[in-house]
């Protein structure tokens, strides 16, 4: 296989895992050496052509090519069935309506959220279930670090140079979830964006770690306290919208489904409530009333501040639309809500995953 | 064992930047506007220009938080100087 990279000979292995710390390329931790086998066979495994770049990674440009991806993939722990995954989560994250270079670099704490849906995460074991953000689950772990380990190899979104997060993010090692599918009334997340049932896919949204959210009772119980979750004033969707995402537990959607409510029943309902008076939201201070504004100026919500009555309630999206559902998690009471950057990006997008053979 | 290098080789080094403008009086500024405090923006070309005597070329980004389009760049190395950045 023609491959370009650099390469270098080691025969120690405790100085080449340190060798990679010693260079910077690894977020923190140490990675799976990249051997030349190691990484042909991810190649070999989606048979795409080594050279093929899915483009510059911002901010600093490196090309993505399936052959850099691959040795990231590897050292974030792949094995060859993950690589589609990985490969699907970056072109997600490289689409323009993402805004990977404003996510990279923000002084905000968000990070890109892989979730994967379709047969392809029961078939490698992607968590949908119980701890569903956590550990303990090879294929979330790989899948997640290796975009993380490509975004700082390669766009160079490193803490001390071009990532201004403030707090950062655990989710900067690994941030991927599968939607769980099964215990689930409703349509999936990628059929809900266009995706052919029984497709794989995954879906890229810049959030927020998961505020828990205590949701048990009746289905206005449960919205009543996930609106109030959704519309914190710390949060930047109350002040420049953008998208939010709510995470279901499927105890929580099977007891909207039994009692009718469909998944844009709940999706209208949190929009009308996760509401704030414009008094509340001005109450924040000058700061944010220039966020605002800049919005405003820019052309951008202008419900947001064309309205003057301070009792006005204004929605923590621009529509409903803007509002992510996803069922995932134990059979539980416990939701959570995934604010957003805002409105300045991070948005949702979803790619299909090219598995092998299928 | 052989290990594959994971970074992408490291670019050229830029060019040298310009010799500075000794004064604004005369001088082209690109004024980069990150399209975020449009207010803000315009008042520092005001300022520049009625106050300062500089001749400001402003040019707009798409958005302010993804990165300048290379016509933008291009517009903006012509200038004497240039006027980048608002964070967020």
């Amino acid at each position: 296989m023609n491959l370009v990279s650099e390469s270098l000979s080691l025969d120690d292995y405790e100085q080449a895992v340190e060798l990679f710390f010693e260079r910077g390329w690894t977020d923190g931790l140490p990675v799976v050496l990249p051997t030349r086998k190691r990484v042909e066979a991810l190649i070999a495994h989606v048979g795409r052509d080594p050279q093929e770049s899915l483009g510059p990674v911002p901010p600093k440009g490196g090309q993505a090519t399936v052959e850099k991806l691959a040795i990231n993939a590897v050292m974030g722990g792949c094995r060859p069935e993950h690589f589609p995954v990985a490969l699907a989560a970056m072109e997600a994250m490289m689409d323009p309506t993402h805004n990977l270079n404003g996510v990279s670099q923000t002084t905000h704490m968000c990070v890109s959220l892989i979730i994967v849906n379709g047969p392809i995460a029961r078939d490698l074991g992607f968590n949908s279930r119980d701890g569903v953000f956590g550990n303990g689950y090879r294929a979330n772990a790989a899948v997640g670090r290796a975009v993380r380990l490509a975004l700082w190899n390669l766009g160079g979104a490193v803490p001390w140079d071009t990532d201004k997060s403030t707090l950062s993010h655990p989710g900067e090692y690994a941030f991927c979830i599968a939607e769980e599918e099964e215990d689930n009334p409703w349509q999936p997340l990628h059929v809900e964006r266009g995706c052919d049932p029984g497709s794989d896919a995954v879906t890229v949204f810049a959030c927020e770690g998961p505020h828990s959210v205590f949701c048990y009772g009746t289905p206005e119980e449960m919205l009543h306290v996930l609106a109030d979750s959704m519309c914190s004033l710390g949060n930047n969707n109350m002040h420049v919208m953008g998208q939010t995402l709510v995470t279901l537990n499927p105890l929580n959607a099977e007891e909207f489904a039994k009692r009718g409510w469909s998944k844009q029943d709940v999706r209208l309902y949190l929009w009308e409530h996760a509401r704030r008076p414009l008094s509340d939201v001005r109450a924040c201070g000058v700061v944010h009333e220039q966020f605002r504004k800049m919005e405003r100026d820019a052309g951008r919500y202008p419900l947001r501040y064309d309205v003057d009555n301070p009792t006005t309630r204004l929605p923590v999206t621009q529509a409903p639309e803007d509002i992510h559902i996803v069922v995932a998690g134990g059979r539980s009471y416990f939701a959570a809500v995934l604010p957003g950057w805002g409105g300045f990006g991070g948005f949702a997008v979803t790619r299909p995953v090219r598995r092998p053979g299928i | 064992m052989e290990i594959l290098v994971p970074v992408w080789p490291a670019a050229e080094t830029a060019r040298p930047p310009k010799t500075r403008p000794r004064l604004l009086a005369g001088a082209t500024i690109a004024l980069v506007d990150d399209n975020l405090d449009i207010p803000f923006t315009t008042r520092l070309e005001a300022l520049l220009g009625e106050r300062h005597g500089a001749k400001v070329e402003r040019l707009v980004k798409p958005s302010g938080t993804a990165p300048s389009p290379r016509d933008l760049i291009d517009g903006a190395a012509g200038a004497h100087a240039a006027i980048v950045g608002i964070g967020l």
